[in-house]
């Protein structure tokens, strides 16, 4: 192995650690981006009240509940109508921001 | 995984560009100033301050408190306080280091980027957001302008013209006539004036049961009409009369001290009147050339930069969004998009399709609401509705209880998202 090409690989170590964490930063504010449409209706702080709350919840729960709304199994026109909006990637997005959220007082 | 040179040069290059496209960081964080403290300006406010390009955040709004409209209709009924309906601003100074400044802006120079304040103070910006709400046409209806609104409510700002309202529904006999003129499309919150309608029938029969209400409508439609006329048979029988312009030929005048109001017909005298006027952009859009001749501000649908003055977001009720309509869940989701895409511009980065969206809860009596579901894209230079989802006559009083329930909640939910 080379000196350059060397100096590629831990250059590339270190673009890979700066894109991971870049990655993540992206996917953290792209969930709460997502999350902002939610928070219209429920409090992301899990002090809802006669709304259910939507945080901490196990990620596949969330997809699940959202696949029902968005094919009707589960009936409600607001939930139907955001369901339709949102793509399968940005659902994921959602359960992975909304599931590590837990309810304020708990942490 | 392996690295190969040619994936390593896409990478570094991806990154090299995504850096060079972030403007140059200068000591100071970038400047948005937020004119109007409505449920617009307060939601951009507070989620332009929590984004990643971290502006320095400066919000405009002359009133220490602000009293929503949405469920203003519940007081008018006797059931909820004013005060349940009064937010402040110090979560959003305290919680998210937005300055507050109470104070009014009396003009923008979009050229040298600078909003002047009654008070004296100027103020820069990078970008500026105007939510100025809605202003009234008057002169529509011959006499009725602005001075005849202390005898003739509009009651269309919540505050002391819901109170002045309040206060007259109070003191009308039992067996008076309460008049309400629906104003012409566009108008903010397009079901108030049939829920104001159905909410003052409710406390009309409790306390004034002989009493009558008559809507005399600019339009010979309105939003829900199916919806509303199933609830006012069924909890109003005979109470409320809705008169459509083609059948009254539109309202003409109105002597306020004596509050007969004339149609192209006849003519009505009220004991109690509310007159919605026809609604245009608020005063400082008008003043600043941010509205056209419509009346209200042209947008670009994807960020609602100004298509008048560049770096000057219009949102909320102002706005001419296309299929959008007037509400302030509207003024919410406008307010999150608007944030989202001032914060890609600040930071260089890409835009994203913003997530529109609007529901209301309608209410016809305090256990009976219905709702509403619109999904609203931008195209073709405008926004399009895309989805749209109604409640439906014939509902089991379950279905309307639990939607009435989740009303509340829904209140309760998101003045904490404007508001902090």
């Amino acid at each position: 192995m080379t000196v350059s090409s060397l100096t590629a690989l831990a250059l590339a170590a270190v673009f890979f650690t700066v894109n991971a964490d870049a990655a993540a930063a992206a996917g953290q504010e792209r969930g709460a981006q997502l999350a902002a449409m939610c928070a219209s209706c429920h409090r992301l702080d899990g002090r809802d009240q006669g709304i259910p709350s939507i945080i901490g919840m196990e990620k596949q729960t969330f997809i699940d509940a959202m696949a029902a709304f968005k094919s009707g199994a589960r009936s409600n026109s607001m939930m139907h109508a955001v369901a339709l909006q949102l793509s399968d990637a940005e659902i994921a997005t959602l359960a992975a921001y909304l599931g590590a959220r837990v309810k304020e007082g708990k942490r | 995984m392996t690295w190969t040179r040619r994936k390593f040069g896409r990478v570094a290059g991806a990154s090299l560009a995504a850096l060079a496209a972030r403007p140059a960081r200068s000591a100071s964080p970038p400047r948005v100033v937020v004119i109007g403290g409505g449920i617009a300006g307060a939601t951009v406010a507070k989620y332009l301050a929590t984004s990643s390009a971290k502006p320095e955040v400066t919000l405009v709004e002359p009133k220490q408190r602000y009293k929503t409209c949405f469920f203003s209709n519940f007081y008018l009924a006797g059931t909820r306080s004013l005060e349940s309906l009064t937010h402040g601003y110090e979560k959003l100074a305290g919680n998210y280091g937005i300055q507050v400044i109470h104070d009014a802006a009396t003009s923008i120079d979009p050229v040298a980027k600078t909003v002047v304040l009654a008070g004296g103070g100027k103020l820069s910006y990078d970008r500026a957001v105007v939510a100025p709400g809605i202003a009234f046409k008057y002169g529509a209806i011959e006499g009725y302008d602005e001075a005849a609104t202390q005898i003739i409510p509009h009651a269309w700002n919540a505050g002391p013209q819901t109170q002045l309202l309040r206060k007259q529904l109070e003191s009308m006999d039992d067996g008076g006539l309460f008049v309400i003129v629906a104003p012409p499309d566009p108008f903010r919150c397009p079901p108030g004036p049939y829920e104001r309608a159905s909410l003052v029938a409710y406390y009309f029969k409790q306390f004034k049961p002989r009493s009558k209400i008559i809507i005399l409508d600019a339009k010979d439609t309105f939003f829900e009409q199916d919806l509303f006329e199933d609830g006012w048979n069924r909890h109003y029988p005979g109470m409320i009369e809705w008169l459509p312009a083609q059948f009254t030929g539109g309202v003409k005048s109105v002597d306020v001290k004596t509050r007969a109001i004339k149609t192209g017909g006849d003519t009505f005298n009220a004991s109690v009147a509310n007159i919605i006027p026809a609604q245009i952009a608020g005063e400082l859009a008008q003043r600043v050339g941010l509205a056209d001749q419509t009346g209200w501000c042209p947008i670009d649908p994807m960020t609602f930069e100004s298509r008048l003055h560049p770096a000057i977001h219009v949102i909320g009720d102002a706005t001419n969004a296309g299929d959008m309509p007037k509400s302030a869940f509207v003024a919410n989701s406008q307010a999150k998009a608007c944030a989202f895409a001032i914060a890609s511009a600040l930071n260089g980065s890409e835009e994203t399709m913003p997530h529109l969206f609007n529901t209301c809860f309608t209410y016809f009596a305090p256990n009976d609401a219905v709702t509403d579901a619109i999904n609203m894209k931008p195209s073709n230079g405008s926004i399009k509705i895309t989805d749209i989802f109604f409640s439906q006559v014939g509902e089991s009083d379950e279905i309307r209880r639990e939607a009435s329930r989740q009303g509340e909640g829904w209140y309760a939910a998101f003045t904490h998202d404007v508001f902090g």
